[in-house]
């Protein structure tokens, strides 16, 4: 078994935030805020230090030559640019007039024409899967084209007849199927939290 | 395949785009909705903001992705003009920093568009997720709001807020700020947007009453922009979904995927045919 140091801090901290959300007391509701904060100051200081660990790894693979020099030169690029607009002397930081023109200008269209060259690779991908003859992958095109029949824009009682299909659609059977997946995946972490507080690990078993 | 048919596939591609940029440029013809079946959703949305009092201060969490932005972004815009037009005060803020990009992009056009800055408070981006909600709901330093919006948030945190409005994406969404926010501050009114694809996670709450109402659905979207925005002029300068580009695409993706299920199941249901009168 391990040392359940981490686990019993998880255990005090998760505690502590239960109690003051349960009992109204000054005393408990500063211990609670002072461990808030630490976990806003640590998820930051964890983002920066991703961001860093990022720049370092893509410096080190265009420094030694290896993987994708583009692609890593880009992202320095681009880590670089919003940095300098964000950071200059005189700027606004992220309210930046230079930081928003490379949002609305670079970023948000290139990940917008991304997303719509989906629509053709996706088309690609549905007419791979059914000549795959896999029955599985024929049941899903199947039901991802009755269901683009139901979202089809059509006005008048037809449309209506179709949005009402398309709700019941989206509301009963996906919505079950989704629902199943989310207390499968909600189940497995309260396993894995369990695990964790009380210092269950693989080796262990 | 031909040497015909191989130029037809590699050139589908650019005509798809010449086709969806004619329906772009196309007048909408009549007869094309969006809008759904009952638009029981926009009514709850118009019910919520009808209900609220003069100048209500409005608490947004921003945390759209970039990949499903666009499915909710009319609707969106449409609603943040509502609030600007009933007088609200919106106080913006994101904890993931997509939203935050994605937000720093809204405000701007706000701006841009002429909206009074005094009714926009920028809270920016805070680090800590589920933390950070936790926090926001005690205290809300706002340095930049005016100073008697400045010593409510700083009393009662997001509790101050008359309504709450959380624009949900991939990551922190409508169900965070039911789990961390919405209890601490007593529950007040909120209205949700979020993709389709967190609709099956965020209807029970709107059954339990923790949102007031929840627009999750491109149809529902529809409905409320119609109900709120009926010339259908979009929000400032943005242009609502064009409709017959949207139908001329469905249609492209329903002739190509329905060409190959036909392919594939045609001869199967002709063999199991002869097969029975075998």
């Amino acid at each position: 078994m391990r040392r359940p140091s981490v686990s019993a801090l998880v255990v005090i901290t998760g505690i502590l935030l239960l109690a003051d959300f349960l009992i109204v007391n000054d005393s408990l509701g500063q211990l609670a805020s002072i461990a808030v904060d630490l976990a806003i100051v640590i998820a930051a200081g964890a983002a920066l230090a991703a961001v860093g660990s990022l720049g370092l790894r893509r410096g080190m693979d265009l420094w030694r030559r290896r993987g994708d020099p583009v692609g890593a030169a880009l992202v320095l690029v681009g880590i670089g640019s919003v940095l300098v607009a964000g950071l200059r002397p005189g700027s606004e930081g992220a309210a930046d007039p230079a930081v928003r023109w490379i949002l609305v200008a670079l970023l948000i269209p290139i990940g917008a024409t991304l997303f719509g060259l989906l629509f053709v690779s996706t088309l690609v991908a549905a007419r791979r899967s059914v000549a795959s003859r896999d029955p599985a992958a024929t049941l899903l095109v199947t039901t991802s084209l009755i269901t683009l029949v139901l979202l089809l824009p059509i006005g008048d009682a037809p449309g209506g007849w179709l949005g009402t299909a398309a709700e019941w659609s989206l509301e009963v059977p996906i919505a079950a199927v989704f629902r199943g997946l989310l207390m499968g995946v909600a189940v497995l972490a309260a396993v894995f939290a369990a695990r964790t507080m009380l210092g269950i690990s693989p080796r262990d078993e | 395949m031909s040497e015909r048919l191989r130029l037809l596939a590699r050139a589908a591609p650019l005509g798809l785009v010449l086709l969806l940029g004619l329906g772009w440029l196309l007048p909408e013809p009549g007869g094309l909705s969006l809008g759904s079946a009952d638009g029981d959703a926009a009514a709850r949305v118009e019910t919520t903001l009808d209900a609220l009092g003069d100048a209500p201060i409005v608490a947004v969490g921003f945390d759209p992705d970039v990949g499903t932005y666009p499915e909710i972004r009319p609707t969106v815009r449409v609603l943040l003009a509502d609030l600007v037009a009933r007088g609200a005060q919106l106080v913006f803020v994101s904890l993931t920093p997509e939203g935050r990009a994605l937000l720093v992009a809204e405000l701007g056009r706000l701006e841009a568009e002429g909206t009074d800055v005094a009714t926009l408070v920028d809270l920016g981006y805070v680090a800590g997720s589920e933390a950070a909600l936790v926090s926001l709901s005690r205290s809300v330093q706002a340095p930049g709001a005016p100073e008697a919006l400045q010593a409510q948030l700083s009393a009662f945190g997001l509790g101050a807020a008359d309504l709450i409005v959380v624009v949900g994406g991939n990551d922190l969404g409508p169900r965070t700020w039911v789990e961390q926010a919405l209890p601490r501050i007593d529950q007040p009114p909120t209205v949700a947007i979020a993709p389709t694809i967190l609709l099956p996670e965020l209807v029970p709450y709107v059954e339990s009453g923790q949102i007031d109402a929840l627009i999750a659905t491109p149809m529902a979207g529809a409905s409320y922009r119609a109900a709120a925005d009926p010339g259908g002029e979009g929000a400032g300068a943005d242009r609502p979904p064009d409709r017959l580009t949207l139908l001329l695409g469905m249609l492209v993706a329903l002739a190509v995927v329905g060409q190959a299920l036909g392919a594939r199941l045609v001869p199967a249901i002709r063999l199991l045919g002869r097969g029975e009168r075998g």
